[in-house]
């Protein structure tokens, strides 16, 4: 019997790196047999800044999480974020060649293919093409082979980003235990959005915003697909950095206060009340007016929200996004950032919830929503052939590895 | 003159204020509503209405050949022609002037465009010249913030010390909603704290007294940032209150220097009553020696003021060499130096005349040079020279980094806070790493 295949994902946050192990069984079954996080030093906004802590940082939490699993990772599946990426929608269009118009699979292919074709500019490079809509004769439909017509288009999302950020990444990758291979780089938003909305969500259209510590990723779904991805580089670290500025205390204070009475609306009784900054009693520690931190917290998550409403435009609206927002993410978990949202975007909003397979219990952490969405790719990668033919991106890694 | 020559009875230090712009001519106004002590004022427009509508004397027109007397129309580079054209005016207003404070709004035409060639005229004339500036509100826009931007990059080239008050932060300051003539008295407030924590202790008399010289080594980087704040005290316990104070000044939590916890040289100012004895001075200078780490390279003024009793203020002027290479080599002694300057060249400014060892530089204008003579005099005995000040960039290390690091490490000089070595994260012309609330004018009250 061949050995199961265990994957690794990992993502490399700006607060934390989070490693997942997982094995695949008869390349149908996936099993977290391992996890791991890593205080995460170097990465800010979802960028290394400091590249040899960041690889320090990202070793320690695939060791523990391979001690964990009592397993050696085969290949490691990658999550981006980061203002460097970027995305843009293609069309291929080709014209049936069956002389009586039943479309084929090799029209799909090729349709697919003119729409990949586009070149970057120097420094860039593909992440990943994601398939969309296919129109024959104009027609939108679920899968063209098959039926009858004369001209077909395909729609794709692209992502791409800075080679040499991707490079880095991949390079800390390959620095572990002699070389361990990258798989697949998937964007952030992307491996997110998968586990944070269900499929349902998906086909209706959903917006899946997920508000990490350095950047906030967002996907936007239609029909079932990917329409949009984005990237903001704002995150709960800018949440701290407002508090520490607003009320004249330490990055560390502010983190502290943060969690434990950081919320994003005013309420009732806000106006008046205060809370301890370190409630120890010590010297130093001061009383922090709430309606202070609400309105540090509150002007930083709005507009956050607003700048995704301003890049996606009408298409959120409640007609556009039947499926609603969803978050996820660690800074989701802050007190009344649905209702910002909602109030912003105009479409009801709530938090994301993990799917049933995700059972272990520190799992549904909103945290692990990109980890978990990259094995679940591992595992879609074992049985889902298309993803695998269609995207140029081993070809891709390879060039980048020399 | 040189300074080991002059004879002070006769020639004393001349202090000048100019402001430059609309908004530093009305700060100059209101400054001289105020107490200005033994200061002289300017104010250099290129609008003729302006200026004749400002009470003071000393008014410099420029740009007459490019504006016609009216207004730059938020062009700052009519601004800069206008000085450009006017430069001799320029020069004249700064002749014989020891100590120069420019005072801008930058983001407009006049002040971001001739308040840059003003500093540069002031400096090449000898003058250690300090700016003020205000930066605009987010709001204005991206176009204002840039031309902002590129104003302060220019002036840091000249100035020893250019303290930027952004006007974001003035509603931070502000009780309730402030009207626009309490916005403006903030501003002014901060600005006259200011100025008169520099003069104060080199013309009142006080406590502690600095010398001329003194002041100029505790600023003599150019090109360098600067920290500016300031805290007052009342009541029991004032010196205390005080600190707190001082430790919650909005300016000292601006994004770009919150974390600092090094500067190359200070400023320190104390006002207190007649009540207030040497040891309160001391505990504050240690505290702020501690905060702002900087023991070594601290110029101490306190002044007794009648009017402040049992009542403290504290103000603090930090400056941070973010290049290491832009040092003005005449200030420091050949002797006092062990190893040669980095090899990077300081920019070409004609003010910068050669150090002693160094190979001759034919560019250097004589009055730069006669300054060098000056040189050994009033390098103060007890406040080590700068090589010896320690662990800031690597330049001064003595370390001669190749051209391309230290052009990594110009570019790297601006401190970001939390957020520094990432990329500029501006959308719609707001960087987006400063907090919203103070873009957007939210006012938080601690």
């Amino acid at each position: 019997m061949p050995r199961n295949k265990i994957i690794g994902a990992v993502e490399i946050g700006s607060s934390k790196i989070t490693a997942l192990i997982g094995e695949i069984e008869g390349g149908r079954e996936l099993n977290i047999i391992g996890s791991a996080e890593a205080t995460s030093m170097g990465v800010k906004k979802g960028e290394i800044v400091d590249l040899s802590s960041v690889g320090r940082c990202t070793h320690a939490a695939l060791l523990a999480a391979e001690r964990k699993a009592g397993a050696q990772v085969d290949e490691v599946f990658l999550s981006a974020s980061g203002a460097h990426l970027e995305g843009f929608t293609s069309t291929g269009t080709v014209n049936v060649r069956d002389a009586d118009n039943w479309v084929s699979e090799e029209d799909v292919r090729s349709a697919g293919q003119s729409a990949r074709q586009k070149a970057l500019p120097a420094g860039r490079c593909y992440l990943v093409h994601i398939r969309g809509a296919a129109y024959a004769d104009g027609r939108e439909v679920e899968n063209p082979v098959g039926m009858q017509a004369a001209k077909l288009e395909m729609k794709y999302w692209n992502v791409h980003a800075d080679e040499g950020r991707i490079t880095d990444m991949i390079h800390i990758i390959s620095g572990y235990d002699d070389g361990l291979s990258v798989e697949e780089i998937i964007p952030a938003s992307v491996a997110a959005g998968r586990i944070a909305a269900s499929d349902d969500e998906r086909r209706a259209g959903a917006l899946v915003v997920d508000i990490g510590a350095g950047t906030t990723d967002f996907v936007l779904y239609r029909k079932g697909h990917i329409v949009h991805t984005g990237v903001i580089p704002v995150g709960g670290g800018h949440l701290t950095n407002d508090l520490s500025i607003g009320l004249r205390i330490n990055f560390k204070q502010a983190e502290r206060l943060k969690l434990r009475d950081g919320k994003a609306v005013l309420e009732k009784g806000d106006k008046e009340g205060h809370v301890m900054l370190e409630g120890d009693l010590q010297i130093g520690d001061r009383p922090i007016p709430r309606l202070a931190i609400a309105r540090i917290l509150n002007a930083r998550v709005a507009e956050i929200f607003s700048i995704i409403k301003n890049r996606l435009g009408s298409a959120v609206s409640p007609q556009a996004v039947p499926g609603g927002v969803i978050l996820t993410g660690g800074t989701s978990e802050l007190p009344g950032i649905s209702e910002v949202g909602r109030d912003v975007l105009g479409v009801d909003t709530r938090a994301g919830t993990h799917p049933a397979w995700v059972t272990r219990e520190d799992l549904r952490d909103p945290g692990y929503s990109t980890t978990l969405g990259l094995l679940f790719f591992g595992l879609q990668g074992q049985s889902l052939g298309e993803r695998k033919t269609e995207a140029p991106k081993a070809g891709l890694l390879r060039r980048l590895f020399k | 003159m040189s300074e080991a020559t002059r004879d002070w009875q006769e020639h004393p230090l001349r202090v000048k204020i100019i402001g430059v712009g609309g908004a530093g001519g009305n700060a100059v106004d209101r400054l001289r509503m105020s107490d200005a002590g033994p200061m002289e004022l300017a104010v250099v427009n290129t609008d003729f209405k302006t200026l004749d509508a400002s009470p003071l004397t000393e008014k410099v027109m420029i740009g007459k050949t490019v504006t016609g007397g009216l207004s730059t129309g938020g062009e700052a580079e009519l601004g800069r022609q206008a000085a450009e054209a006017d430069r001799e005016e320029l020069s004249r207003l700064v002749e014989g002037v020891d100590l120069v404070f420019i005072l801008a709004g930058l983001g407009r035409g006049t002040g971001s465009g001739a308040a840059p060639v003003l500093a540069e005229v002031a400096a090449e004339a000898g003058a250690l010249v300090v700016a003020f500036v205000n930066l605009p509100f987010s709001r204005e826009g991206q176009r204002r913030m840039r031309q902002a931007e590129d104003a302060l990059a220019a002036m840091r080239d000249s100035c020893a010390c250019v303290i930027s008050l952004p006007n974001d932060l003035i509603v931070q300051q502000a009780e309730g909603d402030p009207t626009l003539l309490e916005a403006l008295a903030i501003a002014d407030d901060w600005i006259r704290r200011g100025v008169q924590a520099i003069y104060s202790m080199i013309l009142e008399n006080g406590l502690i007294n600095v010398d001329f010289a003194t002041l100029r080594g505790a600023l003599h980087y150019r090109g360098g940032k600067a920290v500016f704040g300031f805290g007052e005290g009342a009541g029991d316990g004032f010196v205390e209150a005080a600190l707190r104070d001082l430790e919650r000044c909005p300016l000292l939590h601006l994004p770009d220097n919150r974390f600092l916890r090094k500067t190359d040289g200070l400023i320190l100012n104390i006002r207190g009553g007649p009540d207030m004895p040497l040891s309160d001075v001391y505990r504050i200078m240690d505290f702020i020696g501690d905060r702002f780490g900087c023991k070594e390279n601290t110029v101490l003024g306190a002044v007794v003021d009648g009017s402040l009793q049992g009542r403290v203020q504290v103000t603090v002027i930090g400056t941070v060499d973010v290049t290491g290479a832009r040092r003005h080599p005449y200030r420091v002694p050949a002797a006092a130096r062990p190893r040669p300057l980095p090899a990077v060249p300081p920019p070409p400014r004609p003010a910068a005349a050669p150090a002693p060892a160094q190979a001759p530089n034919a560019a250097a204008p004589s009055s730069a040079s006669a300054e060098s003579h000056g040189d050994t005099s009033f390098a103060a005995p007890g406040r080590p020279a700068p090589p010896q000040t320690g662990n800031a960039p690597s330049a001064r290390r003595g370390i001669n980094p190749p051209e391309g690091q230290a052009e990594f490490e110009f570019l790297a000089g601006e401190d970001r806070g939390y957020f520094e070595k990432t990329d500029e994260n501006i959308y719609e012309g707001q960087d987006l790493d400063v907090p919203t609330f103070i873009r957007k004018g939210i006012r938080i009250a601690v």
